[in-house]
């Protein structure tokens, strides 16, 4: 680990392959077990083999997921911890809109200050906006009378978060929860998974939608669970982007070929940003993530 | 903002992150569930020490703590270094991926095995990708320290009789 970085002998190597492994060996030293390695096939074994390992943890160790009833008891918690202060008891339609803009300020300030490496806050940020300038304008479709799959998504929400299936195939990796889907329906459903994002994947099942089966995500989101309804779109009509069902925020947006609807107690900006997202990432992932 | 949102902005994102690291250091589910309500309230009370950006190594942190206080209450339980549980985590287990998940059993049985020293950084750094300075920071010890500790639980790792059950049939793998 000389200075220089010009000779490195096995010992020194050794000593710093792990780093290496794990990106955190500098320039210098970096270039000097390149060079190192480049001509000593003890150490090329010896790297590939810590490369192996890493890939295979990561690839194979569960990585465990909070469990909902983990989440309700938290939830519980901080409401005692909070028991004075205002119960966010559903609220008149200006204070929805109030609030969901503070989120949205909240969220975007604490990603960008979270994380330089996200490289879609900034879009995010812009979306997400957007669909709160047309909350706050009005936007938002209430009881929409002819749009019964969202009825039927909300009700199957329920149904599933109340009964306790929520989850079939639980697993935070898309690879597992792919084909475990696609073994059960006549189409590929994406499962895009976010990267750096408070949604995370927690699994999958199968619902029926309009008298056909359809591939239902489950993300958590804080203490929320969201659905994701995601079909074909030869199979789906047009329908509003927001859709308030029974007290539900209802989001839809097209995108990789497929309708997504996502169905949850969260602001409707957030969830229609969110779905947005997922059917993007879908898109960006499924020509060469397949 | 209040603490409440304070505290759903900054620490609840990282709760997935809480709970795999109280699961793998108590080698339990219920046990992680109660160690990570714990240290939420906990962390609710210090909140005031929270610094921006650093919350998920500040929460992970919290979590050890708790953790390692559950682990000494409950010593003589499981008899110090006893039984390892590894529970499937849905019963309704989907036959294409059953193949995949006895290596994936081998292996979390591997790394449930390790000394608790030595399995924490491996979580840290492989499941929460923690870089050298958080995993310093939330195991409470220095950088040289994380290398050397990670460097042995990779040999640990790689001399397990049970991930060797399973290296020969992949390329460069065990040995």
């Amino acid at each position: 680990m000389s200075e220089r970085g010009v000779s490195m002998n096995c010992a020194e190597a050794a000593a710093v392959l792990g780093a290496w492994c794990d990106g955190e060996l500098a320039g210098d030293a970096a270039a000097a077990l390149d060079a190192h390695v480049a001509g000593c096939a003890a150490c090329r074994a010896e790297q590939a083999a810590l490369v192996a390992l890493r890939d295979q943890i990561r690839a194979q160790a569960p990585r465990h997921v909070a469990p909902p009833a983990l989440r309700a008891r938290i939830d519980a918690e901080l409401g005692r911890a909070f028991a004075g202060a205002r119960a966010d008891a559903p609220a008149a339609p200006t204070t929805i809109a109030a609030q969901a803009k503070e989120a949205v300020l909240a969220r975007v300030r604490t990603w960008t200050r979270d994380r330089q490496r996200w490289f879609a806050a900034g879009a995010f940020a812009g979306a997400m906006l957007a669909v709160v300038v047309g909350a706050l304008t009005g936007v938002v479709a209430r009881h929409w009378g002819g749009d019964d799959v969202a009825v039927a998504a909300v009700e199957s929400h329920v149904a599933a978060t109340l009964g306790g299936h929520a989850i079939m195939v639980a697993s935070s990796d898309r690879h597992q929860v792919k084909p475990w889907l696609s073994a059960r329906l006549d189409y590929a459903a994406p499962v895009p998974e976010l990267a750096d994002s408070p949604f995370v994947l927690a699994g999958a099942r199968v619902d029926r939608l309009g008298g056909r089966p359809v591939a239902t995500l489950v993300y958590h989101y804080r203490l929320h669970v969201i659905d994701v309804f995601v079909r074909p779109l030869a199979d789906a009509g047009d329908a509003p982007a927001l859709t308030m069902v029974r007290g539900f925020t209802v989001a839809r947006t097209t995108g990789a070929g497929m309708e997504w609807r996502a169905v949850a107690d969260v602001e409707p900006p957030v969830l229609a940003a969110f779905v947005e997202q997922i059917a993007q990432t879908a898109a960006a992932q499924s020509p060469a993530g397949r | 903002m209040t603490d409440r949102s304070l505290f759903e902005a900054q620490v609840l994102p990282h709760l997935d992150a809480a709970y795999n690291l109280a699961r793998w250091l108590t080698r339990n589910p219920h046990d992680a569930e109660d160690v990570v309500q714990e240290a939420c309230v906990r962390a609710l009370r210090y909140l005031a020490s929270l610094r921006e950006g650093g919350a998920r190594a500040w929460f992970l942190t919290i979590v050890r703590h708790a953790s390692y206080d559950w682990i000494e209450r409950h010593r003589d339980r499981d008899g110090g270094d006893g039984v390892v549980e590894i529970a499937a985590d849905a019963e309704s287990e989907p036959a294409q991926i059953a193949e995949r998940r006895g290596d994936s059993r081998a292996l979390a049985q591997a790394i449930a095995a390790l000394e608790l020293p030595f399995r924490e950084v491996i979580v840290l750094r492989e499941l929460e990708e923690l870089s050298y300075k958080e995993i310093a920071s939330v195991a409470a010890i220095p950088i040289g320290t994380v290398m050397s500790r990670l460097a042995r639980a990779r040999a640990l790792l790689r001399q397990s009789p049970v991930l060797h059950a399973i290296a020969p049939r992949r390329n460069g793998g065990g040995r």
